[in-house]
Order: structure tokens, then sequence, then C-alpha cells
């Protein structure tokens, strides 16, 4: 459940639970929340809903209208936005959002096409889509930072940053390495090839090893000194 | 078709959130088989219906495998999902109906079944096919999702969707009625593919970025690919329960005796006489 409060000075003026409707946002009287501010316009803003999504959005595509203090023309509205209108306030409260792990079970809902337009019959051959929907939420992880310099072999002296999720080295098809990122830092582990990647001499067998700074790994014909920078 | 022409790696984990994991996965490398689903239902009945999901489905492509062997009718691995997910539907959905318990239950489904080098994909819900091949990853499915919808309508961008809180709503699931439409396809497979299969776990908390880097870096080790595609899935939050099907294509796999050498060879045995 999901609801607006609209307050001036702190007071509540008026709220309003968001259940299947829209909800009309302005000065005029007929808005289902009305502001009564010079600078809001008759109808100034529409809530429409979507799943579990609100969806803010002016009826004038010029205007902008501050939430949280950024200027914006049309938001998913998410728990406890402010949207600034003139002398009021309102906020967005989302009563699930301290459940957020309910909120995240898999339920099934309509879909927005109509059934009878949706293709009952394979679908055409190729499958493939270009439309990229980014993966989820940003993630409140914190990755280390790291590179690792050639102490040995034929890219002596380079070095490399360990930005990505994992980086191989040694030769494809003889001896193969993996160094992975992870939060509480990195780890060489052993990919392919008939002998085990080593660590400052040590072979590690096929269980991860977490690296420490001036750790020498050796892999196929390189030496890798690593370097945790962060 | 050879008998070890895929090599296949899979694990499923519950994550690090949720108490029960409600994905099943289940795969038969000698007869190219894979499959996965991804349940919901409250008090663990989504665990029943993913469950009687990849069983029923599995069951069903293999008594049609065994078939074609047996007698060398003309293997049609698209009808064989469509009856086995059918069945596998009508099942969930009628222990859901006479069983209190299992009431709403249903499941999303992922499948490929590689025959004759092809493979044969079918989907239901968010549940997702990738293939990698030449180190690029491409999704094959598309996903039975609002938020999907939502982005190909217009309704949000792309770029807003991380905002959506539709994430986990699915448009179309086993189970929740008498009768499910799976996607289907059928993609040509070539020696070094490497195909995934997955549950929303991992997609929503791991890019495709890196999905793609970890298959590409890593295919020369199934299961250590297997593994870091789950750990990252955890690293990134792992909110949902996580779980990953690889499958490598290590030679092509043609029908027994309809491959072109066969024919060539049992043409030049005409043409020359005994």
């Amino acid at each position: 459940m999901a609801k607006l409060v609209l307050s001036s000075g702190g007071a509540v003026v008026d709220q309003c639970f968001l259940d299947d409707g829209r909800v009309t946002i302005g000065r005029g009287a007929g808005n289902r929340i009305v502001v009564d501010d010079p600078s809001v316009a008759d109808m100034f803003a529409v809530i429409s809903v979507v799943g579990h999504d609100y969806i803010l959005e002016l009826v004038d595509a010029r205007q902008s209208v501050a939430v949280n203090g950024t200027p914006t023309k049309r938001r998913i509205l998410q728990h406890n936005d402010v949207v600034e209108l003139g002398a009021f306030h309102l906020r967005y409260v989302d009563t699930k959002a301290s459940s957020e792990i309910d909120l995240e079970r898999t339920m099934i809902i309509s879909g927005l096409a109509l059934d009878p337009d949706r293709p009952i019959v394979p679908d055409a051959g190729d499958a493939t889509q270009d439309l990229h929907i980014p993966s989820n939420r940003e993630t409140k992880t914190r990755f280390p930072s790291g590179r690792v310099r050639w102490v040995r072999g034929p890219r002596y002296g380079e070095t490399k940053l360990l930005d990505r999720v994992v980086a191989t080295f040694g030769t494809p098809g003889k001896a193969v390495a993996v160094v992975t990122r992870r939060p509480k830092g990195y780890y060489v582990t052993y990919v392919e090839g008939d002998a085990f990647p080593r660590v400052n001499g040590d072979s590690i067998g096929r269980e991860p090893r977490h690296l420490h700074t001036g750790d020498v790994i050796s892999v196929a014909d390189e030496d890798l000194e690593f370097e945790l920078m962060t | 078709m050879p008998y070890d022409f895929l090599e296949v790696a899979l694990l499923t984990d519950v994550g690090n959130v949720r108490q029960y994991n409600e994905d099943s996965i289940i795969a038969d490398p000698g007869l190219g088989i894979l499959a996965l689903a991804d349940g919901m239902g409250g008090h663990r009945a989504g665990e029943v219906a993913s469950r009687m999901a990849t069983e029923t489905l599995v069951a069903g492509l293999r008594a049609a495998a065994e078939r074609f062997r047996a007698n060398g009718h003309q293997h049609a691995p698209l009808l064989a999902i469509t009856e086995s997910i059918n069945r596998a539907n009508r099942a969930i959905f009628e222990a859901g109906r006479l069983d209190s318990r299992y009431r709403g239950m249903g499941t999303t489904m992922a499948a490929a079944v590689f025959h004759d080098n092809r493979v044969a994909l079918a989907h239901v819900g968010d549940s997702r096919i990738y293939r990698v091949r030449d180190g690029k990853l491409a999704l094959l499915t598309r996903d039975d999702s609002l938020l999907r919808d939502q982005v190909e309508l217009g309704v949000i961008s792309a770029a807003e969707a991380s905002q959506s809180h539709n994430r986990s709503l699915v448009t179309r699931a086993l189970g929740i009625e008498d009768r499910v439409a799976a996607h289907l396809a059928d993609e040509a497979a070539v020696p070094g593919d490497v195909y995934l299969l997955c549950s929303d776990g991992l997609n929503d908390c791991v890019e495709d970025a890196d999905i793609e880097l970890i298959v590409s870096a890593l295919a020369a080790n199934l299961p250590l690919a297997a593994t870091h595609l789950v750990q990252a899935a955890k690293d990134n939050g792992g909110y949902d329960n996580v779980s990953v099907i690889l499958a490598k294509v290590k030679a092509s796999f043609p029908v027994s005796g309809a491959g072109w050498l066969t024919r060539f060879r049992a043409w030049l045995a005409r043409v020359l006489g005994p």
C-alpha cells in the first residue's frame, strides 16, 4: 500500500491512498489532490499506476518539478520521495518499503499487451532481442580496486588494472588462472592446464587463494605481482 | 548423436536473503536436455511447482528421445517440449486446484533440447536463456515480465527500469491457468557455443557485460564458470535464489545416419554397386 501526504509548513493538509486508479494533482478543484498555490497549474501532474510502480508525470512536458530537490519531468516514485509544489510538499510513502524482501517475491500479473495480441504459436525463429534492460537496483556493495604487474614473461613491466569481476592470465589451452574481484578482496583460482598456478612459489591446487599486496602469481611462463590499491 | 557432445555444469543457491530455494534445475547431458524453473507461491509451494515443472518436462523429453532412438521416428523436439510443458502446466494447475496448500502456485520455466546440430529453446516467465558465441553474449529469450512490457511500450525508458518496482512481476507462468503458451525457438548450435539458462536471481544482480566476461573467460572450466556466476550474484546482493545451467557444445552432433558423409557414402555404394 502506498499513499501521498500533502503538507504545508509541517502540517498535513491532505492524504490519499494510491490504489489502482490515477491521481491528478493541480490547483483546480477537480483534482484528486488540490494544491492551492499560485505556482501550480490547474492541471499540473498525474500519477498513474503500473504494477507496483507509481509514475509521476507532468501534464505540461515543458515544465519541471523538484523531486527531492532535483528538477524532474517524470519519475517512478520511490519511498519517501518529496515533490515540491510551491509552499506545499507532497510525500510519497510506500508502506511496503520497510519489508523490501516481500516486495521482491515473484508474482503473476497481467501483461500490458492484450493477450489476444500475443503469439500463442511458436515465436519467430530469431529470438535474439536487442532491447537491453539494465540489471537491477544500484548495488550497495563496495568492491576493492587492485592491479597486477608482470615481473616475468613476455609482458614484463606491463600493469593491468583489476577493475572487472574476473581477469584471466596465462595461455589458453595450456595453463590459465583467474583473478576474481570480490567485496572482501581478490582471489586467484586455477582454470585449466596440467600444472596448478603458484602463489609465492606454492601450488594453490583447485581452491581460490586470497591475494595480498606483494603476492607473486605464477601461471604458464608469467609471473605477476599483485597490489591492493584500496 | 555422440554421447558426450555436450558438457554441462549446473548450480543453484538459496542466495543471501531467502529462507528457501524455490528454483529447480535438471540436466541430462547425454540426451542434450536442460530444464530450469523458478517457482512462486506461499508456504514453500513454489518449491513444489518448480520441481513438478522440471521433473515432468525432463521425463517427457527423455521418453520422446528414447522413442526416437528405439524406432527412428522423426524427432520433433519442439513438439515434445510443447507437450511436456502442457503436461507440467496441467499437473501444477490441478495440484493447486485440489490442494489448498498449493493454491495459486506457479513457476517460470526455461528449457533447451540439443538435437541434430540445433537447439530447441522454450521459456515461460522471466527465466532466461543466453548464448555466448565467439565471446559475445546474446539473450535468446524475451521475458514475460511487466517491466519488459513497460519498457517495450515506452511507459518507462530502459534507463528508468532500475528504478522500477516491477522487476519480479511476471506476466506468464506454468500452473496459473489450465493452459499455457510457451515461447519456442530453434537455433543452430555450433561447437564452442556456451548456453546459459538462469533464474532472474542471476540477471537481476549481474550485468550482462559481467555474465559475458565470466562465461567467455572461464568456458574452459564450466563448473568454475557456474560458481563464479552464482558468486557474482551473491556478491551483488543475492536477494533471490540464483540458479544457472551452463552447456558447452564440444563437438558437432548430427543425428546418426543423417550426416552428409553417411548419405554420400550410401549414395556412392548404390552408384558403384556391390
